[in-house]
């Protein structure tokens, strides 16, 4: 398996990217959503500087991730129904989207109940915004509907891609799995 | 006898001497602190102190400062903290409402004047020390103070508060106050 993606396949890189931000934008949404309900603490206060961290984390990924994705080639478009790859195409889009969404969201929320930002404390970044108690209520409300519609959109991805692997038994997740192998 | 009195009061002056008294104009007079949370500083100030200030730049042996702080007065524009700090874990309001600063004793090096004394905080008494800046006005005075604190030393945020990582120890306390001589 090579780094850069073939015409057939996702490269390793490629893979990389895919599966450690799914990772950390689940466990950091349930995180998320678990954390609101701790009482205040010192635990509550780590709790919510690794969920910051990650996210942060997610950010400068996908960052990279869209740098990567300019210089690699992209594998063909399995072959289906024009509907399914332009609706395959739309999600990825809308992925993308809610993936940058949501760290800022959590960014712009931060900002507005002027809490500080440490990055696994090794260093500080700016607020995005002026402090502002009554927006950061609309934020943080956009920052958790942000995941649960994340979620939808998910059902969508992981659905068709079960689908084709399951029943259709071609190669659209296999060439996206870690250790898979397009078939002939 | 009038000689005689003159003379005796000449003579006793300079014994007696002693620092002028002032009474600090609420308006314009500040207790702040200043603070670091995870990696971001952060101000706060007390709304309720008295300050008993008798200070004299030429006799400073005879001046004296005498704060006390209404701990639960402490506000530092975050609702989260604020309702932090005066609960157990931190000032623990319901057994020690007050701080109280007393000098024991002055020093001037240069043109910096130093004041030391005891701050008993959280039912702690430790020595801390201020730097003085006292300029004379028209109607009295402004005194500026400024020390350092280590809020462990006092057991301020003990426990898994103590991780100094997320919470400095370090606390810089200030104080401008507008005096009125009495």
């Amino acid at each position: 398996m090579s780094l850069r993606s073939t015409d057939r396949q996702w490269g390793s890189v490629a893979k990389f990217f895919h599966w450690i931000m799914a990772l950390a934008v689940l466990v950091n949404g349930v995180w998320g959503l678990l954390m609101t309900d701790m009482t205040p603490s010192m635990s509550k206060i780590s709790v919510y500087a690794w969920h910051k961290s990650i996210g942060l984390t997610v950010l400068a990924l996908f960052a990279l991730r869209l740098v990567w994705r300019a210089f690699d080639r992209r594998p063909k478009d399995e072959p289906g129904p024009r509907w399914q790859q332009v609706a395959a195409h739309a999600v990825h889009g809308v992925l993308y989207l809610m993936i940058v969404a949501l760290p800022l969201t959590g960014w712009w929320f931060n900002s507005l109940r002027g809490f500080p930002l440490q990055y696994f404390k090794l260093f500080n970044l700016p607020a995005i915004a002026g402090k502002n108690e009554e927006l950061a209520h609309l934020a943080h409300e956009a920052h958790e509907l942000l995941f649960w519609a994340l979620l939808l959109v998910l059902v969508a991805h992981v659905g068709a891609a079960l689908k084709h692997h399951v029943f259709d038994n071609d190669n659209v997740l296999r060439r996206m799995l870690p250790f898979g192998r397009p078939r002939n | 006898m009038t000689r005689l009195a003159l003379l005796l009061c000449a003579l006793a002056l300079p014994g007696l001497a002693s620092a002028a008294d002032y009474t600090v104009q609420s308006a314009g007079s500040t207790l702040a602190f200043h603070g670091n949370f995870q990696g971001s500083g952060f101000d706060g100030h007390f709304e309720k102190f008295d300050a008993a200030i008798a200070y004299d730049a030429a006799h400073l042996e005879a001046s004296k400062f005498d704060v006390t702080v209404d701990l639960a007065s402490a506000r530092t524009g975050d609702n989260d903290r604020d309702t932090a700090l005066p609960g157990s874990d931190f000032f623990d309001v319901a057994q020690f409402p007050k701080a109280h600063f007393v000098t024991t004793a002055f020093h001037r090096n240069g043109n910096t004047v130093t004041a030391d004394g005891n701050l008993t905080l959280h039912g702690v008494t430790k020595p801390v020390s201020l730097t003085v800046d006292f300029k004379p006005t028209t109607a009295g005075a402004t005194l500026d103070v400024k020390g350092a604190l280590k809020r462990l030393e006092f057991g301020v945020g003990g426990g898994d508060y103590a991780d100094t990582s997320v919470i400095a120890d370090e606390v810089i306390v200030t104080a401008h106050l507008n005096l009125i001589a009495k």
